[in-house]
C-alpha cells in the first residue's frame, strides 16, 4: 500500500460521499465569495486611497451661518478671515464655496470655443469660488501661472456667474486642450459663452462627489462667496490642526450675535463620510468574508475528525500491518485535498460567474485571473490546515485497537 | 413523547460539546450575518408606504437637453424633478384627490426669549396635502390651508422631536417661532414619522431622516429660497434674479400626486400630455413626450436608492447562511451517524422510523433554537456595530438615524427565515438517520 | 407462536448476492426454549434479525401469534417489536448516557406508557434480575454480567411473548454466563418464548431443543444433544466452508 495510490482513496471517499459532497459545496462557495470579496475591496481600498492633490490633514473647514436682518455679511467675512489669519499656527485662510469631497459642490459644462457645441464638447468641471489664499490654504501644487491676485478677486454675486479668470487642474486643462502641451494663458468658455483665461494650472486636485469620474476636473473662480453663509478653508502648520481649531472656536464663537458658528471641523470628516459607503463595505466584506472561510474550515476539521472517529479500527489495522504514522497523515490529507479540490473546480465556476455579474453591476473590468489563482491557493491551505489536526491524530492510533474485540 | 426526545436531544447535545459548540456557533454566526444584512436591506430598499403603493405617484416631465437624455444609463426616464414653472402649471390640475409640490430648504430656527440656541434646520417647502397624501402622523394642532400656500401665510409644522427641543414637548400649536427672522406661526406638530427611506426626496441621501420644520410652498418666491436639494440645468441661462432662476429650464421641484383610482390615472396623464403638447407647440419640450406617472416601489428602482452594494451584501449574505447551512447539515449528518448504533438499538427495542426522525428532529430543533437566540443577539452586537461604522459624527444625525429604526419586523423575518432554513437543513441528517436499517449496527463489531 | 415457511434472504451488493436464508422453515411454540447454533456466517444472526422484524425477507411467510407479519408498514412492524418482542445482544448494547432506570424505561417510552406503569414495570424487572439497588447507576459503572442483567430487564420490562437473544453469554466470564442462562430459564419458565443464539454447547444443551442452522437452512444434524462433544470439531470444518 502506498499513500500516493490516490484511486482507493478517491473509491473509499465516493463511497461514504455525503459529507464530502457537503463540505465540497462549502469549499465552492467559499473560494467564490473569497475571489470577489477581495477583487471589490481592493477596489474600494484603491478608491478611498486616491491622493487628493490637497494638504488634507492640516485643513480645517469652518462654516458660519448670519441670520439676523441687520447682518452685514460684506464686513462679517473680512473680519473672519482677518481673524483667522492672524492666528498662530495658521498658514493661510481662505473664504470657499463649498467644500471638495464633501458630496455637495456646483458643476457646469465648460467649452473650447464660443457659441453652440455638441455635448461631446462640453467639458464638465467642478467649480469653486475662492479668494487670493486658496492655493495656499489648499495646499495644492501649481505646474503653471500663479495663484489670484488680490484684485482679481470679484465681489459676490447672486447670479450664476464665472470670473474672467481661472486655476483648473492638469486634468481639465488636458480634457480642455487636448493637443496643447502648454494651456497657460488660453481661454476656455462657459455656457453663455463668457470667456475665462488659464491663469495657473494645478497638478491635481479632488473636486466635490468621490463617485464622479470627471473628480479631478476642477475649476476655482477668484470670487467671494454669495451670503449669507459663509465656508472658510484653514491650513494649519503641520501637526497643529487641534489646538488651531480649539482656537477658532474660542475666537468666531461668539464674536458676532448676528450669525451662528455652525462647526469647525477638520477635512477628515468630509473625506470620511464621503469614503464611509466604500469603507464600510470594505470592511463589511473583510469580516463577513474571514467568518465564512473560518466555518467553511471548522466544515472541513469536523468532517475529517468524524472520519477519523469512524475509522479508528481501519487506522489501526493499517498500523498493524505496517502503514508508518506518516503515511496515515498523508492517506487523511490526501483525501482532504481530493474534497478541496473537488470543491475548488466548482467554486472557480461560481467565481467566475459573480465576477462577471459584478462586473457588470460596478461597471468594472472583467475579474482578474490572478485573483483567482490566489483564491485557489488560500484554499488549498487552508484545507490542508484544517485537516493536519485530524490527521495527526488519527497517526497517533495505535496498532493495538485492530485486535481489540469492543 | 416530545418532552422524551427534548430529554434525549440534551443529553446528545452534552455528549460531544465540542461538536455541539461548532453547530450552533455556526448557525448563531449564519443566522446573525442574515439578520444584520437583511434588516439593513430592507431598511434601505423597503417600500415604506406600500400600503398606498398603487394610488401615489411621483411626476416627472421629459424637457431636457435635446440632444441628449438626462440619465444616460436610464435614457427612457425623465429628470427626477420638475421646473418651477412646470410644476405651477401642474399643480392647477384638479384631477387628483392630493397633489404636493416641494423642495428642501434651509433656514436658522430660533423662539425669541428661548434660551435653546438657533438652530439650522433643513426645512421642507411644501403645499398643505404633504401630511395627509403621506399619511404623517400629528401630535398636535394639523396642516395649513389651501390660501396658506398661496399667501404665503406665516404658518409652520414643526417635527416632535424639533418641539420637544424647542417647547419641551409641550403642545406648542399657536406659539410664534422664528425661520430665517420670519416670524411664523406654529399650527402643527407631527408625531415621529420615519419613513425608510425618505421615497419623497430622494435628492440627497436616501436614509436621511425626515424634515424637522415645514412651511408653505409659497415661501420660496416670498423670500427667494434657493433649493437645499439638487438643482440641475441643461441649458445655458442667462440668470441673474429670482425670476430668472423661477422661469429658467433648472428642475429642483419634487412633485407627487394621489390618484384613487385608473380613471383619474388616465385622466391626470391626458392631462400631463396636453400641458406638454401645447408647451411643445410653443418652442419647449423638444424631446420625445415622456411625462410619467411612477409607483412608489418602482421610483425606488428607478432612482437607485437600492444601491448595488446592497444587492451584493445581500448575495454575500445568502452565500452564507448557504454555507452555515452545509455545515450544519454536515456535522448534523456525523453526529447523527456517531450515535447511528444507539439509534439502532432504539429501533430495536421498538422505535419506529417516524420516532427516530422526530427525535432527531427536535435535536434539529433544539440546536437551532439556541442558534437562533444566540443570533439574534449577535446580530444585535452586528448592528450595533454596523451603526457605529456609519456614525460619522454623534450629535449629527444623518444615516445613523436610519439603522436606530430598525423596525421588528425585518429582525423577525430574517430570523424565522434562518430559523427554519436551519430546521429544514435538518430534516435530511434526520431522515437519512431513521433509514438505515437497524439490524447493521447491532451486531457487536 | 413463530411460524416461518419457506423464508428466503438474498443480500445483494454490486458485486456479490449472498443467500443469508434459503426456504427456511421453523416452528417455535409458546413457552418453548430453542437454542439456535451454527458455524459463523451460516444465517443465525439473520434469522434473529428476521425473527425480531428487524430486516424483511424476499419470499415466504412469516406468522407471529397467527398474524401474518410479511407485509407490515415498518410503523406496525415497530409496534409488534416494541410489544411483543425483547432482545438480548451480546454486547449488551445498553445506551451510554442514560442509567440503568433510563435505558429499561427506553421500550416503555414507545409504547407510551403512563409514568407509573412504567416506574413499576421498571423497578419489577430489575427485581427479576437483582439490580434494584443499582437502578441508578450509569452502565460503564457495572461489570459486564450485570450490565447484561440490566438489558435483560430491559427486554423484559415490556412483558414480551418472545425473547430473543443473540449470543447473551458472549461478552461475560464463565460464572456469569451461567448466572445470566439461570436468569433466561427463569424468565422461561414464566412463560416467555426465548430463541438464543449460541456458540456455547453447555448453554445449548441447557435449552428444549436445538435448531443447528447451516448455509441458511436448519440442519437436521443435531449437534450437541444426540452426539455430544466430538462433534464441535464438525461444526468448525463447515465453518471454513460456509461463505464468509
Amino acid at each position: 500500500m502506498t499513500a500516493w495510490n490516490l484511486r482507493p482513496i478517491a473509491s473509499a471517499l465516493w463511497r461514504n460521499r455525503t459529507g464530502a459532497i457537503l463540505v465540497a459545496f462549502q469549499i465552492a462557495i467559499g473560494l467564490a465569495v473569497l475571489v470577489n470579496a477581495v477583487y471589490v475591496v481592493k477596489q474600494r481600498v484603491e478608491k478611498i486611497a486616491r491622493p487628493t492633490g490637497m494638504d488634507t490633514a492640516n485643513m480645517i473647514w469652518v462654516a458660519s451661518a448670519g441670520f439676523a436682518k441687520d447682518y452685514d455679511y460684506d464686513a462679517s467675512w473680512r473680519e473672519d478671515l482677518a481673524t483667522l489669519r492672524e492666528l498662530p499656527d495658521v498658514k493661510a485662510a481662505s473664504l470657499f464655496s463649498n467644500i471638495p469631497l464633501s458630496g455637495g459642490g456646483s458643476s457646469n459644462g465648460f467649452q473650447p470655443r464660443p457659441g453652440e457645441v455638441t455635448p461631446k464638447e462640453t467639458v464638465q468641471g467642478n467649480n469653486y469660488d475662492v479668494d487670493e489664499q486658496a492655493i495656499a490654504a489648499l495646499g495644492v501644487k501649481l505646474v503653471a501661472g500663479r495663484p489670484f491676485e488680490v484684485h482679481e478677486i470679484q465681489p459676490p454675486s447672486e447670479a450664476f456667474e464665472m470670473s474672467p479668470q481661472a486655476i483648473v487642474t492638469q486634468a481639465f486643462a488636458k480634457e480642455m486642450f487636448p493637443n496643447d502641451p502648454n494651456p497657460l494663458g488660453k481661454t476656455f468658455y462657459d455656457g453663455l459663452s463668457k470667456p475665462i483665461t488659464i491663469v495657473g494650472i494645478m497638478e491635481h486636485m479632488h473636486g466635490a462627489w468621490v463617485g464622479w469620474d470627471k473628480l479631478d476636473h476642477v475649476v476655482l473662480f477668484p470670487r467671494i462667496k454669495d451670503g449669507p453663509n459663509a465656508v472658510y478653508l484653514v491650513r494649519a502648520e503641520p501637526g497643529r490642526r487641534d489646538a488651531v481649531m480649539r482656537d477658532i472656536e474660542a475666537r468666531l464663537g461668539d464674536s458676532n450675535p448676528g450669525r451662528l458658528l455652525r462647526w469647525v471641523r477638520p477635512f477628515d470628516y468630509f473625506i470620511h463620510q464621503s469614503y464611509l459607503d466604500d469603507r464600510n463595505m470594505a470592511i463589511f466584506l473583510s469580516s463577513v468574508t474571514s467568518a465564512l472561510l473560518a466555518i467553511t474550515a471548522l466544515g472541513i476539521f469536523g468532517l475529517a475528525t468524524f472520519n477519523v472517529s469512524t475509522r479508528i479500527r481501519q487506522i489501526g489495522t493499517r498500523r498493524a500491518v505496517g502503514a508508518r504514522r506518516m503515511d496515515i497523515v498523508r492517506h487523511f490529507l490526501v483525501e482532504n485535498w481530493m474534497i478541496t479540490t473537488a470543491g475548488i473546480v466548482a467554486g472557480c465556476g461560481f467565481a467566475l460567474a459573480i465576477g462577471y455579474w459584478i462586473s457588470i453591476k460596478y461597471e468594472l473590468p472583467r475579474l482578474d485571473l490572478y485573483y483567482l489563482v490566489g483564491g485557489v491557493l488560500t484554499i488549498w491551505l487552508i484545507g490542508l490546515f484544517s485537516a493536519l489536526q485530524p490527521a495527526r491524530r488519527a497517526s497517533t492510533i495505535s496498532p493495538a485497537v485492530a485486535t481489540r474485540t469492543v | 413523547m416530545f418532552g422524551y426526545y427534548l430529554d434525549l436531544a440534551f443529553r446528545n447535545l452534552k455528549r460531544n460539546p465540542g461538536l455541539t459548540a461548532l453547530m450552533i456557533g455556526a448557525v448563531a454566526l449564519g443566522i446573525a450575518v442574515c439578520v444584520m444584512t437583511l434588516t439593513m436591506y430592507r431598511a434601505m430598499s423597503g417600500n415604506p408606504i406600500w400600503w398606498k403603493n398603487d394610488v401615489l405617484f411621483s411626476v416627472t416631465m421629459d424637457f431636457w437637453d435635446p440632444q441628449q437624455p438626462y440619465w444616460d444609463k436610464k435614457p427612457e426616464l425623465a429628470p427626477e424633478q420638475l421646473t418651477y414653472r412646470d410644476a405651477m402649471a401642474v399643480y392647477e390640475s384638479d384631477i387628483p384627490k392630493h397633489k404636493v409640490i416641494m423642495h428642501k430648504a434651509v433656514g436658522i430656527l430660533s423662539v425669541d426669549g428661548s434660551s435653546v440656541k438657533p438652530e439650522r434646520t433643513v426645512t421642507r417647502v411644501t403645499t398643505k396635502d404633504f401630511f395627509a397624501m403621506f399619511d404623517v402622523p400629528f401630535q398636535y394642532g394639523g396642516t395649513w390651508t389651501d390660501a396658506a400656500d398661496t399667501g404665503p401665510e406665516p404658518v409652520m409644522v414643526l417635527s416632535r422631536k424639533m418641539n420637544d427641543r424647542l417647547f419641551g414637548g409641550e403642545n406648542s400649536v399657536g406659539r410664534r417661532i422664528r425661520w430665517d427672522d420670519n416670524e411664523f406661526r406654529i399650527v402643527g406638530v407631527r408625531d415621529n414619522w420615519m419613513p425608510l427611506p425618505t421615497f419623497y426626496d430622494v435628492n440627497n441621501g436616501s436614509l436621511e431622516e425626515p424634515e424637522d420644520v415645514y412651511i408653505p410652498f409659497g415661501w420660496n418666491v416670498a423670500l427667494e429660497l434657493p433649493s437645499a436639494g439638487n438643482t440641475n440645468g441643461w441649458k445655458p441661462e442667462d440668470i441673474q434674479t429670482y425670476q430668472d432662476f423661477l422661469s429658467s429650464e433648472s428642475v429642483w421641484i419634487q412633485m407627487w400626486v394621489e390618484l384613487p383610482d385608473d380613471s383619474a390615472r388616465g385622466k391626470f396623464q391626458a392631462f400631463l400630455d396636453n400641458y406638454a403638447r401645447e408647451q411643445k407647440r410653443a418652442g419647449r419640450y423638444q424631446r420625445p413626450l415622456n411625462n410619467r406617472l411612477t409607483k412608489v416601489d418602482q421610483w425606488l428602482v428607478d432612482n437607485n436608492v437600492v444601491s448595488n452594494d446592497n444587492r451584493v451584501l445581500v448575495g454575500l449574505a445568502f452565500a452564507f447562511l448557504a454555507v452555515c447551512l452545509l455545515n450544519t447539515v454536515g456535522l448534523l449528518l456525523a453526529k447523527f451517524l456517531n450515535n447511528a448504533p444507539m439509534t439502532g438499538v432504539r429501533r430495536a427495542l421498538g422505535a419506529s422510523r417516524r420516532q427516530v426522525f422526530f427525535q432527531h428532529l427536535v435535536e434539529v430543533g433544539v440546536i437551532s433554537s439556541i442558534g437562533a437566540l444566540l443570533g439574534l443577539a449577535l446580530g444585535g452586537l452586528m448592528l450595533m456595530g454596523l451603526r457605529a461604522l456609519y456614525t460619522v459624527d454623534p450629535t449629527d444625525a444623518g444615516g445613523t438615524q436610519a439603522l436606530a429604526h430598525v423596525d421588528m419586523t425585518s429582525v423577525a423575518t430574517a430570523l424565522l427565515l434562518a430559523f427554519f432554513a436551519t430546521i429544514a437543513a435538518g430534516l435530511y441528517p434526520a431522515w437519512r438517520i431513521g433509514r438505515i436499517p437497524p439490524a447493521s449496527y447491532l451486531k457487536a463489531q | 407462536m413463530l411460524e416461518m415457511q419457506g423464508i428466503s434472504k438474498i443480500y445483494r451488493t454490486d458485486l456479490i448476492e449472498t443467500h443469508a436464508l434459503r426456504d427456511f422453515s421453523l416452528k417455535v411454540g409458546d413457552g418453548e426454549f430453542v437454542a439456535v447454533t451454527g458455524p459463523s456466517g451460516s444465517g443465525k444472526t439473520t434469522f434473529m434479525n428476521v425473527a425480531g422484524l428487524l430486516e424483511t425477507f424476499d419470499t415466504g411467510v412469516y406468522k407471529l401469534d397467527g398474524e401474518d407479519v410479511s407485509r407490515l408498514s415498518d410503523e406496525a412492524r415497530s409496534k409488534l417489536r416494541n410489544e411483543k418482542i425483547g432482545f438480548i445482544f451480546q454486547s449488551f448494547n445498553l445506551i451510554p448516557d442514560l442509567d440503568i432506570f433510563d435505558n429499561v424505561d427506553v421500550p416503555l417510552r414507545y409504547r407510551r406508557l403512563a409514568k407509573k406503569d412504567r416506574e413499576q414495570r421498571i423497578k419489577s424487572a430489575l427485581d427479576v434480575v437483582g439490580l434494584s439497588s443499582r437502578m441508578h447507576h450509569m452502565p460503564s459503572q457495572l461489570s459486564g454480567g450485570q450490565q447484561q442483567r440490566a438489558a435483560i430487564a430491559r427486554a423484559l420490562a415490556g412483558d414480551p411473548r418472545f425473547l430473543l437473544a443473540d449470543e447473551p453469554t458472549g461478552n461475560v466470564d464463565s460464572l456469569m454466563a451461567r448466572q445470566v442462562m439461570d436468569l433466561l430459564e427463569q424468565i422461561n419458565e414464566m412463560g416467555t418464548t426465548i430463541i438464543m443464539v449460541t456458540h456455547d454447547p453447555e448453554l445449548a444443551r441447557r435449552a428444549h431443543r436445538n435448531v443447528h442452522i447451516v448455509d441458511g437452512q436448519i440442519s437436521d444434524f443435531q449437534p450437541y444433544e444426540t452426539r455430544g462433544d466430538a462433534i464441535v470439531k464438525a461444526a468448525s470444518a463447515t465453518v471454513a466452508m460456509s461463505p464468509a
